[in-house]
C-alpha cells in the first residue's frame, strides 16, 4: 500500500519544509537536499518506515538541478509505502549511516549517473570496472556505447558486411576491460586486513554464478570480504528506456533466470498497475499467472535446496531436487512453449490458453510432490550434521532485516512478516488461501525450514488455482479487452502500447526477495526511465557482515541460504 | 625352506597383492559410481561395455593420455614426489593384512600375508601417517591458495585422528596380547568371539577414524568441492589427479577397512556367536572359505563407506577436529579402561 494521506500529513506536520504528494499510485515526499538526511532519519525513526526498499536518481536533463534521486522506505507495522524525493546537480549527501543498503545502492547509482555522494566510505563503481570513464544510464550516453577504436575489427569492413547501425554487433563494441582494468579494480578494493586473500570467484562451483568475493584470511578464519560484481552486467535498466513496456518483458527473464515467470508477472502488473487496468484484466489469466509463478517458485526453490545441500556435501539431495525440478520444467515447457525464458505474460493478460490436459497433469504434480519433499527432510531437517552446519550461522536480527533491505525468505527467516504476495496482494494471491512461514532466530536453518515451508504453501495456491482454473469454461478471455482500442491498445504483441505520463513502484514477491519496478513514464511507447530493485543484490549486501569472523566452510553456507543470483544482481 | 622358495614365495605374494589391490582400486570407481548412481535413482555409466563395466578402462586411457600440467612456480620435485608420497604408504599397509589362513601349496604352508611381522598393527598406523605428507606436499608443491588450505585441513585431520585410531585399535590388541594381524585374528577365532561384541565403543571410534582418514564424507572437507574445488588436488591434471583419490577413496579405505576387519571382524573367521563357535556356511570351499569371508566384510565395510558418502552431509574443519579430541579420543580412553578389566577374563 502506498502511505496513507494521513500519515502524509503527519509527516508534513512534523516536518514542516517537505511538500507531500499524493495519488492513486504513489505517494511522494519532496525535500531539500540540504535537509535530505534528517528528514529521512525522521520518517525512519518516528514514522516507523524502517525498511529500505530502494534509491536511485533519475536523470531528468534540466539545466539545473538535473538528477531527481528517490529513496523508497518501507513501514512493516502499518504496511505502508512512501518515496521520498530531492533534486541535485552532481553530489547527494550518504545515507549510510541510515541504511547499509543505501551503500550500495549509492554506489550503483555512482557507477550509473556519476553521482558523488559525501560521506560514502568506499565510493567505488559497482558494475563497471574503475578505469571506465563514461556513466551510461545518464540520457546523454548514446545507446550503443562509444565506440572503441582500439579494436580492430572495428576498423576493418569484412567482406559482406552490410549490417549498420546497432545492427552490426561486431562494429559496436564498447569499451571491454582489460586484465590492466581488473588487476586495478582488485587494488583499488578495501585495505586488506590480512596475509592471505583469497580470490573466490568470479568463476567458482561456490558462487552459483560470476561473483568475485576476496577474503582476508587469518587461518581459516575470514576477517574481511569484498565483493566485486559486474561480470554479468548488461545494462538491463539502459535498455528498458529504449523498449516498448512490452518488449522488455524478455529481458526480466534474463534478470533473474531461475525464476523467469515470477519477474515476468512482476513487470507486468507494474505496467498494468500503471496503466491502471489491473481490474479489467480477466480472472482466468489471474489465476493462470498466479499458478505459474507459484510452480516457477518450486522450480526455483527446489534448485536452491539442491545446491545448498550440495554446497553442504549432501551429494544426493541435488539429484532428488532436480528430478522433480525437471518435472516442472517439463509442465513448464508443455504450457509456455520455453523452460527457462519464458515471457509467458503479457500486459493484459497471458500469451495464451491453457492447453488441453494442463490442469491434471499439474495435479498430478502436486498429489505427488509433498511425498517427495517430506522424504528429503527426513535426509535433512533433523540430521545433526545438518544442524551443525546451519545453526547458528549467519544470524540476522530483525535489526539487520530493516538495516540492510533484505527482503523475501531472508526476512521471513528473521521473523520480519514481509510478503508482498499478502501485503500487497497482485493477481489472484488475494483471492487464495495460504500461510506465511516465519522463522525464529534467523540463522541459516530458519531460512531453510522458511524455503521448504514455502513450497508446501506454494503447493497449496497451486492446488486451489487449479480447482479454480476447473471451474472455467474454454472460452473464456484469457487476454484483457480494451474498452476504447484508441486509447489503450492490448494486444498480443503489445505494439503500440501508449503508457499515460506518471510513475508507480510496483513490486512482486520473487523467490530471492523483493523484485520491485519503478517505472517513470513521460507518456508514450517508452518508460523514461525504469528501476528495477533487485532481491538477490540487497540480499547479498548482508554477507560480508555475515562473514566476518566466519569459516571459509560457513561462506558456501551464508552465501547459499542468502541465494543470490547474479543475473538479478547485475542485471 | 631354501631362500630362493622364500624369495619367490614373497615375490609372487607381491605382485599377486599389488595387482589385486590397483585393479580393484580402479574397478572400485565404477562400483561407486554405480552405487551412487542407485542411491540418486538414476542408472549411472551405462554407456562403456555391459552395465558401464569397461567405464574404468575408458577412464585410464582418458586420464593417462592428457596433457601433463605442470603449473607456473610449482616445485617441480615436490609436486611429483607427493603422488609417490601418497600412493606408497597407503598401498605398503597391505603387507601386513592377513587375508586368510595359512593355506598348503605344492608343499609348501603358505600364510596370506606378506611379512607377519610381530608389530603389524603398529606397521599399519605408521603407514597411515606417513600419507599426511603427501598431502601436504601436493598442497605446497602446487602454489596455489586453495591447495594449501586443503592440505593443512587433510593435515590437521590425520593428526587429530591418528591419535584416536591409535587409542582405538589398542583395545583389541590389549584382548588379543599381540600386536601381529595374523595373531590377533588367530586369538578371535581361539576365544570364539569378534571383539566387536566386546569393544563397541572402541569399533564405532574407528569407524569414524577411517571416514576421517579416508576423507569421505561427512568428514571430506579436503576436497568439499563447493569451497575448495578439489581441495589439496586441484593443480593436479590427468593421471596425476586421477591417483590421489585412487589412493584416498578405494586404496586408504580398503587398507583401513582390512584392518579394521582384522581388528573388530575376526579378520577370515566365518559369522561368530559370541563365547559358542563359528558357523560357516561355505564349509565345503575348504580353507579357502577365510577368503571369501575376508572379502565379504571388507566389501559390507566398503559399501556402508559408500552408503554413508552419498547420503550426509560435511562437517565443518573445526567440527571435525572437535568431535576428535573432546568426544573420540575420551571415548577411546575410557574403553581401555573398560577393556583393562574385561581383558584379564578372557582365556588366552
Amino acid at each position: 500500500m502506498q502511505a496513507s494521506e494521513k500519515t502524509l500529513n503527519e509527516i508534513k506536520l512534523r516536518i514542516p519544509y517537505v511538500e507531500v504528494k499524493k495519488d492513486k499510485l504513489i505517494s511522494i515526499v519532496y525535500v531539500q537536499k540540504e535537509l535530505l538526511i534528517n528528514t529521512l532519519k525522521t520518517i525512519k525513526e518516528d514514522f516507523g518506515f524502517k525498511l529500505f526498499i530502494d534509491h536511485s536518481v533519475i536523470d531528468t536533463l534540466e539545466a539545473q538541478n538535473r538528477f531527481e534521486a528517490f529513496y523508497i522506505l518501507y513501514n512493516v507495522d502499518t504496511k505502508e509505502r512512501i518515496v521520498v524525493k530531492t533534486k541535485t546537480e552532481h553530489s547527494l549527501p550518504s545515507i549510510e549511516r541510515l541504511w547499509f543498503a543505501g551503500k550500495w545502492a549509492e554506489r550503483e547509482t555512482y557507477d550509473m549517473f556519476g553521482i558523488h555522494y559525501e560521506g560514502h566510505e568506499h565510493l567505488v563503481r559497482a558494475f563497471m570496472w574503475d578505469t571506465y570513464s563514461y556513466f551510461p544510464l545518464r540520457k546523454d550516453f548514446p545507446l550503443q556505447g562509444y565506440e572503441n577504436v582500439e579494436l580492430p575489427s572495428l576498423n576493418e569492413t569484412v567482406f559482406g558486411d552490410n549490417l549498420t547501425g546497432t545492427m552490426n554487433y561486431r562494429r559496436t563494441h564498447t569499451y571491454v576491460p582489460t586484465l590492466k582494468d581488473l588487476e586495478y579494480t582488485e587494488k583499488n578494493r578495501i585495505k586488506k586486513k590480512a596475509q592471505v586473500v583469497l580470490n573466490w570467484g568470479p568463476l567458482h562451483p561456490g558462487t552459483h554464478g560470476t561473483m568475485w568475493f576476496l577474503f582476508d584470511l587469518e587461518g581459516e578464519r575470514v576477517v574481511q570480504t569484498d565483493v566485486i560484481l559486474g561480470q554479468l552486467h548488461r545494462g538491463v535498466e539502459k535498455l528498458a528506456e529504449h523498449e516498448p513496456y512490452q518488449q522488455f518483458l524478455v529481458y526480466t527473464d534474463r534478470m533473474d533466470y531461475i525464476s523467469a515467470l515470477c519477474s515476468n508477472q512482476a513487470w507486468t502488473v507494474a505496467v498494468e498497475r500503471l496503466l491502471g487496468i489491473e481490474d479489467i484484466v480477466p480472472l482466468k489469466a489471474k489465476y493462470i499467472r498466479t499458478m505459474m509463478s507459484e510452480l516457477q517458485r518450486i522450480n526455483s526453490h527446489l534448485l536452491w535446496l539442491g545446491t545448498y545441500a550440495l554446497d553442504l556435501g549432501a551429494l544426493t539431495i541435488f539429484l532428488y531436487a532436480f528430478k522433480e525440478r525437471e518435472k516442472i520444467m517439463d509442465i513448464i515447457e508443455g504450457i509456455t512453449g520455453a523452460r527457462l525464458t519464458i515471457s509467458y505474460t503479457r500486459i493484459g493478460g497471458v500469451r495464451m490458453d491453457l492447453p488441453e490436459g494442463a490442469l491434471e497433469v499439474i495435479e498430478s504434480f502436486i498429489k505427488f510432490f509433498p511425498k517427495e519433499l517430506k522424504d528429503w527432510e527426513k535426509i535433512l531437517s533433523r540430521n545433526r550434521i545438518w544442524l551443525k552446519r546451519n545453526k547458528d550461522v549467519g544470524v540476522l536480527t530483525k535489526e539487520d532485516i530493516f538495516f540492510y533491505g533484505l527482503t523475501g525468505a531472508v526476512a521471513r527467516g528473521s521473523g520480519v512478516f514481509y510478503d508482498i504476495r499478502k501485503l500487497e496482494p497482485y493477481d489472484a494471491y488475494g483471492m487464495v488461501d495460504f500461510d506465511v512461514p516465519l522463522g525464529e532466530n534467523g540463522d541459516c536453518y530458519d531460512r531453510y525450514l522458511v524455503r521448504v515451508e514455502e513450497m508446501r504453501q506454494s503447493v497449496r495456491i497451486i492446488e486451489q488455482c487449479v480447482q479454480k482454473l476447473k471451474t472455467m469454461s474454454k472460452n473464456e478471455p484469457f487476454m484483457a479487452e480494451s474498452q476504447d482500442p484508441k486509447k489503450l491498445r492490448l494486444t498480443l504483441d503489445g505494439i503500440g502500447l501508449k503508457v499515460p505520463a506518471g510513475e508507480v513502484y510496483s513490486s512482486g514477491e520473487n523467490p530471492r526477495g523483493e523484485l520491485g519496478f519503478y517505472i517513470n513514464s513521460k507518456g508514450g511507447l517508452k518508460p523514461y526511465r525504469v528501476k528495477i530493485r533487485p532481491g538477490s543484490f540487497y540480499n547479498l549486501c548482508v554477507y560480508p557482515h555475515l562473514m566476518e569472523n566466519r569459516y571459509v566452510a560457513d561462506a558456501v553456507t551464508i552465501l547459499a541460504s542468502l541465494d543470490p543470483v547474479v543475473g538479478e544482481i547485475d542485471r | 625352506m631354501s631362500i630362493v622358495a622364500l624369495g619367490i614365495i614373497i615375490a609372487i605374494k607381491v605382485v599377486v597383492i599389488l595387482a589385486i589391490i590397483l585393479g580393484i582400486g580402479a574397478y572400485l570407481t565404477l562400483v561407486e559410481r554405480k552405487v551412487a548412481a542407485h542411491i540418486q535413482r538414476r542408472p549411472g555409466p551405462m554407456v562403456v561395455g555391459w552395465h558401464g563395466l569397461l567405464q574404468p578402462l575408458a577412464d585410464g586411457i582418458k586420464l593417462l593420455t592428457k596433457e601433463d600440467i605442470l603449473p607456473s612456480s610449482a616445485n617441480f620435485l615436490l609436486y611429483n614426489l607427493a603422488i609417490v608420497m601418497a600412493l606408497v604408504p597407503a598401498s605398503l599397509v597391505f603387507a601386513v593384512v592377513p587375508f586368510g589362513p595359512e593355506i598348503h601349496v605344492f608343499g609348501y604352508d603358505i600364510k596370506p600375508i606378506l611379512t607377519d611381522v610381530n608389530i603389524g598393527i603398529i606397521m599399519a598406523f605408521a603407514f597411515g601417517s606417513l600419507a599426511v605428507y603427501g598431502v601436504a606436499l601436493s598442497g605446497w608443491a602446487s602454489n596455489s591458495k586453495y591447495a594449501l588450505i586443503g592440505a593443512l585441513r587433510k593435515a590437521g585431520i590425520i593428526i587429530s585422528y591418528e591419535v584416536v585410531i591409535t587409542f582405538a585399535a589398542l583395545g583389541p590388541i590389549m584382548l588379543a596380547k599381540s600386536l601381529s594381524t595374523y595373531d590377533i585374528v588367530m586369538a578371535q577365532i581361539h576365544q570364539k568371539v569378534w571383539y566387536i561384541f566386546l569393544q563397541p565403543i572402541s569399533f564405532v571410534v574407528f569407524v569414524f577414524a577411517l571416514l576421517a582418514e579416508t576423507g569421505r564424507v561427512p568428514f571430506d572437507i579436503q576436497e568439499a568441492e563447493a569451497e575448495l574445488v578439489t581441495g589439496f588436488t586441484v593443480e593436479y591434471g590427468g593421471m596425476k589427479f586421477g591417483l590421489f583419490p585412487l589412493v584416498e577413496w578405494y586404496v586408504e579405505v580398503l587398507s583401513l577397512s582390512s584392518i579394521l576387519t582384522v581388528l573388530y571382524l575376526g579378520g577370515w573367521s566365518p559369522i561368530n556367536i559370541p563365547f559358542v563357535g563359528f558357523v560357516d556356511p561355505f564349509f565345503f570351499l575348504g580353507p579357502w572359505s577365510g577368503f571369501i569371508w575376508f572379502i565379504i566384510k571388507v566389501t559390507i565395510l566398503f559399501l556402508l563407506v559408500l552408503w554413508l558418502h552419498w547420503t550426509l552431509p560435511r562437517y565443518r574443519i573445526d567440527q571435525i577436529t572437535t568431535i576428535a579430541w573432546k568426544v573420540m579420543l575420551p571415548l577411546a580412553l575410557f574403553n581401555i579402561l573398560i577393556t583393562a578389566f574385561i581383558a584379564p577374563l578372557l582365556r588366552g
